[in-house]
């Protein structure tokens, strides 16, 4: 196995050459080193344990691409992690070797106008873990700001600490679209957006959930992680009217947030079509670019369309939550994999096929 | 010669502009309800007409609502109180009074949360099946007439109407100090929504449409640039460009006031990430346009439905002059057969048409 990754190469006496998994190429992953910048006073050196992969590493994988993003270059790949801190810069107060931590993966600038007014996830100057040209972290290590990286708490395993990324959608979103103890939520897709949607839901205390998907299996596993009703729909739009009278029906009072975790035309018009007057929908899904929906009957009955962009001043609510047991992410890791050439194709082939792969997570 | 209302056995009979067929509005009895203790009777001295009126006048419906039997025409109205029920306090025979035109029903979770502009029970002027208000006299509930201050003309108070649709968009979109705002469209709503955007504190706006005349008028009203646009979907983009060059800043709030995928597609792309479109104006059913990409950019897309609690703060606006409202109207006509037509037919016409105000 002379590429496994887990045969370190000893370099420059005794430092272990950092390895990463690079995106060379449309389904092309390749072990390779991986040098380190210098680590700045503020900044940490993490030795990743754990990390999940997601929709979007996927897509880049096989199309070079993600929306707007193009892969020019060779990227080390992955953006969902947690790890052991190694070296702290001279400037860190809160956190020293050995802590475990959760890593929020993007560094905006602080001095634009959106920084400065919170909403730090939409700065043009963001440097985000695994969208190009900014390197990833399925690495053995990384070197990250401190201020971005949150000591999980004693009873929260580094698995968990990795899921707080996916988490993190579900918790912006809920808080973009006031979810709470009155209101009643609808959520289309039960895939591992909509089902972290489901958690945080929950935790933020939605009174009654309704799910859909095409899926039967997944339908299960959201029926066993507290969803209150299924529905099984088609992607037929011809179903929508039916589907609509279905959900409403499941849900009994009036819908008062839709998350749409899918984002296609069908699963936008279901939402807009049956949340109530005043209500909110939240598109999270981010499938197409243009989309033909029936607007206007859904904004002259005062039905907000809010949209997500990953999210903001989550992981200390997500660690909470976690920390608390208000929110199990554990039965969302279906697959696990080692950091080895074998592994990380597998695990992508596994995370691509989707089906009864829900979240699947490296141990490094 | 004016529809007074025939004097019969010393009682004035009540004339209105009833809707009887599509085209077709004819001057007709109009009998009033009896007035209960919580209501007013007033006497119509101004009615606008809205394009709503204007829809339902050409093609029997407006949206989901439907005309099945004849129905009373108009709704944006003021006039002066002459009779109160038994409980009414706060307004005396004589006071001009401003009406809200909508009767919600005061008993529905929309209504007690104080959003009951989408009560599902409202009983609206000239939304079928409910009678308007373009008559000599109507017969409504006190608590939606809102007194008129001395300096404040009967036609500013039936403008109260259209401009609480701008006033309440503002409210929607957050619109204030700190807000730059385009409204896509130079129409009556565009206009109203220009003069609101202004009082809540905008401090720039920009404002779009196909028609130099309207877009003149926008500039007179306190637009801070225009830009003529066309209806070509092609040419988005480069409109989208020339929009963010002449607001200078960011656009953080969009209201389009005309409602086609073209103007939806230009406010999606021209707003700010984390800024807000707010869809007045309702176009078409369906919609075409780059939802994905604003969502991805947490531009919020909010829609509005009339209004709710806007007539005291489009009174004082007017009584303090942070809004005019006399330079949108601009044809007057008086109630009789002949004028009802001629009034409808230049509002339909649109161009140098802006409010279209009847005199009664």
């Amino acid at each position: 196995m002379a590429d496994s990754a887990e045969i370190m190469v000893q370099k420059n006496g005794g430092e272990e050459e950092n390895m990463a998994a690079w995106l060379l190429g449309v389904n092309t992953l390749r072990i390779q080193p991986y040098q380190l910048p210098p680590l700045g006073p503020h900044d940490v050196k993490v030795g990743i344990k754990a990390l999940g992969i997601c929709g979007s590493d996927v897509h880049h994988f096989k199309t070079m691409r993600c929306a707007n993003f193009i892969v020019k270059k060779p990227m080390v790949i992955g953006h969902e992690c947690a790890g052991i801190i190694e070296a702290v810069g001279s400037e860190v107060k809160n956190l020293a070797p050995g802590d475990r931590v959760a890593l929020e993966p993007g560094i905006s600038c602080s001095r634009c106008d959106l920084c400065k007014n919170g909403r730090y996830n939409l700065c043009s100057q963001m440097r985000f873990f695994g969208s190009p040209p900014t390197n990833g972290s399925l690495a053995n290590k990384v070197v990250h700001p401190a201020s971005l990286c949150y000591k999980l708490p004693e009873n929260v395993s580094l698995e968990e600490g990795a899921m707080c990324e996916p988490l993190s959608v579900g918790v912006h979103a809920c808080r973009r679209a006031q979810v709470g103890p009155e209101t009643s939520v609808l959520i289309l897709g039960a895939g591992p957006i909509g089902l972290i949607t489901l958690l945080a839901a929950r935790a933020f205390g939605a009174p009654r959930v309704v799910m859909t998907d095409v899926d039967e299996s997944r339908l299960a596993i959201a029926k066993s992680l507290g969803a209150d009703e299924l529905i099984q729909v088609s992607t037929e739009m011809k179903d929508a009217s039916d589907e609509v009278v279905k959900v409403q029906t499941a849900m009994g009072t009036g819908i008062d947030v839709t998350f749409d975790c899918v984002g296609y035309n069908k699963t936008m018009t279901t939402a807009l079509n049956a949340t109530r007057s005043g209500g909110k929908v939240c598109l999270i899904g981010l499938a197409l670019s243009e989309m033909t929906v029936p607007l206007t009957p859904a904004a002259a009955r005062e039905v907000d369309v809010i949209g997500i962009f990953r999210y903001r001043n989550t992981w200390p609510l997500c660690l909470d939550f976690l920390k608390t047991g208000k929110i199990d992410v554990k039965p969302l890791i279906t697959h696990r994999f080692k950091f080895t050439q074998e592994g990380v194709d597998a695990a992508f082939e596994t995370s691509a096929r989707g089906g009864n792969a829900i979240k699947v997570m490296f141990n490094l | 010669m004016g529809s007074q209302g025939d004097v019969r056995n010393g009682e004035e009979e009540n004339m209105a502009a009833w809707l009887v067929a599509v085209n077709t509005l004819k001057i007709q009895p109009f009998k009033l309800p009896s007035l209960g203790p919580h209501d007013v009777r007033v006497r119509m001295k101004a009615v606008g007409i809205c394009g709503s009126d204007v829809h339902y006048l050409k093609t029997l419906r407006c949206a989901h609502f439907v005309v099945e039997e004849p129905m009373v025409i108009g709704h944006e109205c003021a006039g002066i109180v002459e009779e109160m029920g038994s409980e009414v306090t706060h307004l005396v025979p004589g006071d001009r009074v401003a009406l809200e035109p909508g009767i919600s029903c005061w008993r529905c979770s929309y209504c007690k949360q104080g959003s009951y502009n989408l009560c599902p029970e409202m009983k609206f002027f000239a939304t079928p099946p409910v009678h308007g208000s373009l008559a000599n006299q109507v017969v409504h509930p006190a608590d939606l007439c809102f007194k008129l201050p001395e300096d404040i003309t009967l036609e500013e108070g039936a403008m109260c109407e259209p401009l609480s649709v701008g006033v309440h968009a503002c409210r929607r979109a957050n619109v204030g100090p700190e807000t730059n705002v385009l409204i896509m469209g130079a129409g009556p709503i565009g206009l109203v929504a220009l003069l609101a955007a202004r009082a809540f504190g905008a401090p720039r706006v920009v404002i779009v449409d196909v028609d130099e005349f309207r877009l003149s008028v926008a500039k007179d009203l306190g637009a801070s640039e225009t830009v003529k646009v066309s209806t070509n979907e092609e040419e988005v983009a480069g409109e989208v460009e020339l929009i963010k060059k002449a607001m200078g800043e960011s656009v953080d709030i969009t209201l389009d006031c005309a409602g086609f995928n073209k103007t939806m597609t230009t406010a999606l792309n021209a707003t700010r990430p984390g800024g807000k479109v707010c869809l007045v104006g309702m176009g078409h059913n369906e919609m075409t346009v780059p939802l994905t990409p604003a969502a991805a950019r947490e531009v919020d897309v909010v829609g509005v439905f009339r209004y709710k609690n806007t007539w005291p703060l489009c009174i004082e606006f007017l009584r303090s002059g942070k809004i005019d409202v006399k330079p949108l109207i601009t044809h007057r006509f008086g109630f009789s057969q002949k004028e009802v037509e001629d009034a409808f037919e230049t509002s339909a016409r649109g161009g140098s048409a802006i409010k279209v105000m009847f005199n009664l």
